[in-house]
């Protein structure tokens, strides 16, 4: 294992960044758009931009909510992505302390 | 967090770099996602040993008093200390759970409205029938019943969230309300202040060590 092999989709500061917090909530939980972009202090632009490359690979779910005639995003990771931040950390872990 | 990373498409320098984001990232989203029990035991810890404190004081064992004061303090202080706590309660979920939707938040809720909906039921219930009991009697009752209910909540919150030391805490509150009500009015007041109110104090640091914990782990 070698830095090379990391999940490129994962292995980039922000969308790390948006994968660890997101990595915090149980399954099934969902936090709103604009609270994650509060914990992470990211614009909503540059925020929706990392979500979009992490729905693609299949790492987040997106869902459309109507609370009253607001519309808000909640924000999870998928059962996929999930296990992708695992897979992640464990090889960050490994090559940070290599087995002998 | 420093802000230039924010737009960063390029890779975290090291395999220790990464880490340390992660664990940075994860600590400080589970501070704004998750409101520290602190906000629960605290007030509720301070409220029973200052107002049930008072209780003793005033209405100790056999009629006797401890510290003069007027008759009514007691129960207001108990009350008003009762009711701030109550607050700062529901502001605390309210304010973790208003942005998140998912099991998590419906315990949270659910478990808000059983205290809610337990105290209504168990106060309109004592309300009817305390009246035809010595005044002593009247104060045990209420106290009593008030614990039981809380303890049964607390056990209940241990099944709820898989947290055994939240069940202990319970059966904790459960047994020294046995022991009070055993000893009778009076005492009461004086073991549900100490072995009560502090026992959800020293829980409350107890989590509070915890959590401290489980923030800097890294997954």
């Amino acid at each position: 294992m070698h830095e090379g092999e990391l999940d490129p989709v994962i292995h980039a500061q922000a969308r790390l960044r948006v994968m660890a917090a997101l990595s915090t909530l149980d399954d099934g939980d969902q936090v709103t758009f604009p609270r994650l972009q509060e914990i992470l202090g990211m614009t909503a632009g540059n925020l929706s931009a990392h979500l979009r490359k992490l729905e693609d690979a299949g790492y987040v779910d997106l869902t459309k909510k109507f609370s009253g005639r607001m519309p808000t995003t909640l924000v999870a990771l998928s059962r996929r992505g999930r296990h992708a931040f695992e897979e992640y950390t464990a090889a960050v872990r490994a090559l940070l302390d290599p087995p002998k | 967090m420093t802000n230039d990373l924010t737009n960063d498409e390029r890779p975290p320098a090291t395999p220790a770099d990464s880490m340390r984001l992660i664990r940075e990232q994860r600590a400080a989203a589970g501070r704004r996602l998750f409101p520290s029990q602190l906000y629960f035991l605290v007030p509720w810890g301070l409220a029973w040993l200052i107002g049930f404190g008072l209780f003793f004081l005033r209405y100790g064992p056999n009629d006797r008093t401890y510290l003069s004061m007027p008759g009514w303090l007691p129960l207001v202080a108990l009350l008003g200390l009762l009711g701030v706590s109550m607050v700062i309660s529901a502001v605390a979920s309210a304010r973790a759970y208003r942005h998140m939707a998912g099991p998590s938040a419906l315990k949270g809720a659910m478990y808000g409205w059983a205290f809610f909906l337990g105290f209504l039921s168990l106060g309109v219930s004592l309300a009817r029938v305390s009246d035809e009991l010595p005044p002593n009697d009247q104060g045990l009752l209420w106290a009593a019943a008030s614990v039981a209910l809380v303890g049964a909540l607390h056990m209940a919150g241990g099944a709820v969230w898989h947290d055994k030391s939240l069940f202990a805490l319970g059966v904790w509150l459960s047994l020294v309300n046995v022991a009070g009500v055993i000893a009778g009015p009076g005492w009461h007041s004086l073991v549900i202040a100490l072995a009560g109110g502090g026992g959800l104090l020293a829980f409350g640091a107890v989590l509070a060590v915890r959590r401290r914990t489980w923030l800097a782990e890294p997954v």
